[in-house]
């Protein structure tokens, strides 16, 4: 059952802290980003922060590749990591997007 | 339960289900809190009532109070939704008591009876031995028929009244949940086949039914509490119900890893499981993106006071916003890549993310509608906290955090010592169990749950006595 297709390597005991510790900076960065970009255009925080909210997704993207790195994944895992990643970068602008022209559609 | 300021039957139905919904959330948190002391002192009660059946009860009592609060939701927003009453509402609360004495009848059961002859007479009698929906088979057969009479209910009441967004989604959504249900219900011979349909029930129900429908009810509690447009709360509803039932169900495959099935389903797992928090984070922008739009209006207008008209249940929403992103989200991904959920699997890492998913996702936005029928029930139009509602909040929500973080302390050293060192063995499991850290974090899960259980003490009081408070606006 358990062949070489995902489990190509073994896990070093060393590197279990280090996986556990940046998959979890992956969302907590992911939701400074998105919690960042989101109360920015609210107007809950100044245009200026933006920048500060982009780090924190390239902060996210750099705990992605070290999690996965580690967790020794194949090719197909970690095209798919990339994907979410992006799709993690994308996802607050189609959201605002899409939320803003709704609204403005039932304002004016 | 008769008030004065409800006229609907349906809304008076739906309070009979919070009350029994609230009284089980009380068993829950009192059976775990049993369950934890064993995990500290073996001896506390034994043979009176054991470790396997404490937790049963605690994990059964989970999932009966959450349906139970979800069927008064419904009953709740029903009227509302479709502007007409409930169709069917004589049958409704025939049902409801059948249900509420079914599931007494099976607490006592678990309680005073506990072990069967392991034969027919156990699975029909005393308990199937699936864990979260153990119920034995007349009760099965007895909660299906509750859940088709309740799906009745909303399907003719929708199509008779005003069709909403919501009222749609709800439909199609109850459906499922109800079908489900029965994938639960029958035996094989073989563990795996029997695994692979039990999940169908729990992981469909929650990371699909369940999921969508907290997007219906947080829809609902959006244009209920900050006015938000029902056109903009409606669309996004649909785009999270697409991307929830996308995700929830392909990401099923990560309960596959290791119980015999096709390998194919790791890949589909992984790929899905890593994609589900993606719902849970646009859920998540949805709420803040309409309280900051509908607040920054009423500043524009020079107006300062808040927009939020019952503030209890606004926090609840909003902690189910966060508690879903944190503890579907973030606790469910770091261990469910197949990679190192060879590691993680059936460790105290699987209880830190049950007990803050099961709580984030659900529990919170729950008991947030448990505050909307307090409003209504109450007359009341702007609700206000009181000291019991800060401090309820405060220590369940601290309890839960608490629990979470001492069983992911426990489950590191759990992983490390009886998986990654000693490589799944039982001498490793027992290494790992007698380990420092693995013993103060059930120190500290019992004590984290002991605030918690303080903190549904306060809850209880709030619930009761919130509505007569003088500080609210009539």
């Amino acid at each position: 059952m358990v062949d070489g297709v995902l489990m190509s390597q073994d896990i070093l005991v060393d590197d279990f802290l280090t996986i556990f510790v940046s998959s979890t900076l992956v969302l907590i960065f992911g939701g400074f980003y998105v919690g960042i970009y989101t109360a920015i255009k609210v107007n809950l925080l100044k245009k200026w922060m933006m920048p500060l909210g982009y780090f924190f997704w390239i902060l996210t993207a750099y705990c992605l590749y070290l999690m996965g790195s580690l967790m020794h994944v194949n090719e197909l895992t970690a095209k798919a990591l990339v994907v979410a990643a992006i799709g993690l970068l994308l996802l607050p602008h189609a959201v605002y997007y899409m939320q803003d022209h709704v609204h403005q559609e039932n304002e004016h | 339960m008769a008030n004065s300021y409800l006229k609907s039957e349906s809304k008076k139905l739906a309070t009979w289900y919070f009350t029994v919904a609230a009284t089980l959330f009380g068993a829950q948190l009192l059976f775990g809190l049993v369950a934890a002391i064993q995990y500290v002192m073996p001896g506390f009660l034994f043979e009176i009532l054991d470790f396997s059946v404490a937790r049963m009860l605690h994990i059964n009592a989970l999932v009966v109070w959450m349906v139970f609060a979800m069927f008064g939701s419904v009953y709740w927003l029903l009227p509302d939704e479709t502007g007409i009453e409930t169709v069917g509402i004589g049958m409704g609360k025939l049902l409801f008591w059948v249900f509420t004495a079914a599931v007494t009848v099976v607490v006592l059961v678990y309680l005073f009876i506990q072990v069967g002859p392991a034969d027919e007479t156990s699975i029909w009698f005393i308990h199937e031995g699936r864990e979260y929906i153990e119920a034995p088979r007349w009760a099965d057969l007895g909660i299906t028929v509750v859940a088709l009479g309740f799906v009745a209910n909303l399907f003719m009441t929708g199509m008779k009244g005003n069709r909403s967004g919501i009222v749609t989604v709800l439909m199609a959504d109850m459906i499922a949940f109800a079908g489900l249900y029965l994938t639960g219900m029958f035996y094989t011979d073989n563990i795996s086949v029997d695994q692979f349909w039990w999940w169908w029930v729990i992981h469909l129900w929650v990371e699909a039914t369940w999921e969508v429908f907290v997007g219906a009810i947080a829809a609902y509690g959006l244009i209920t509490m900050i006015g938000a447009h029902r056109k903009v709360v409606e669309m996004w509803l649909w785009i999270e119900v697409s991307m929830l039932f996308g995700s929830g169900i392909l990401g099923l495959g990560h309960h596959y890893f290791w119980i015999g099935t096709p390998e194919y389903w790791w890949e589909i797992g992984a790929l899905f499981s890593a994609l589900e928090p993606l719902p849970l984070v646009a859920m998540f922008i949805h709420v803040l993106y309409d309280w900051g739009k509908m607040q920054g209006e009423e500043d524009a207008k020079g107006q300062e006071i808040s927009v939020i008209t019952n503030k209890p249940a606004f926090t609840w929403f909003v902690l189910n916003a966060f508690g879903n992103f944190l503890g579907a989200g973030i606790w469910g991904f770091f261990h469910t890549l197949p990679q190192v959920n060879l590691y993680t699997h059936g460790t105290q890492f699987t209880s830190a993310h049950g007990h803050l998913a099961f709580f984030g996702a659900y529990a919170t936005i729950l008991v947030g509608m448990m505050y909307l029928a307090v409003q209504g029930k109450n007359g009341i139009k702007v609700l206000n906290n009181t000291k019991s509602t800060v401090w309820a909040t405060s220590m369940i929500v601290g309890g839960v955090v608490g629990m979470t973080v001492a069983l992911t302390i426990a489950g590191y050293s759990d992983v490390i010592i009886s998986r990654a060192q000693m490589g799944a063995t039982w001498a490793g499991y027992f290494d790992a169990q007698g380990t420092t850290w693995l013993v103060q974090g059930m120190v500290w899960r019992l004590l984290m749950g002991v605030v918690t259980f303080v903190g549904f003490l306060f809850l209880a009081k709030d619930l009761l006595s919130i509505g007569k408070a003088t500080h609210h606006v009539r």
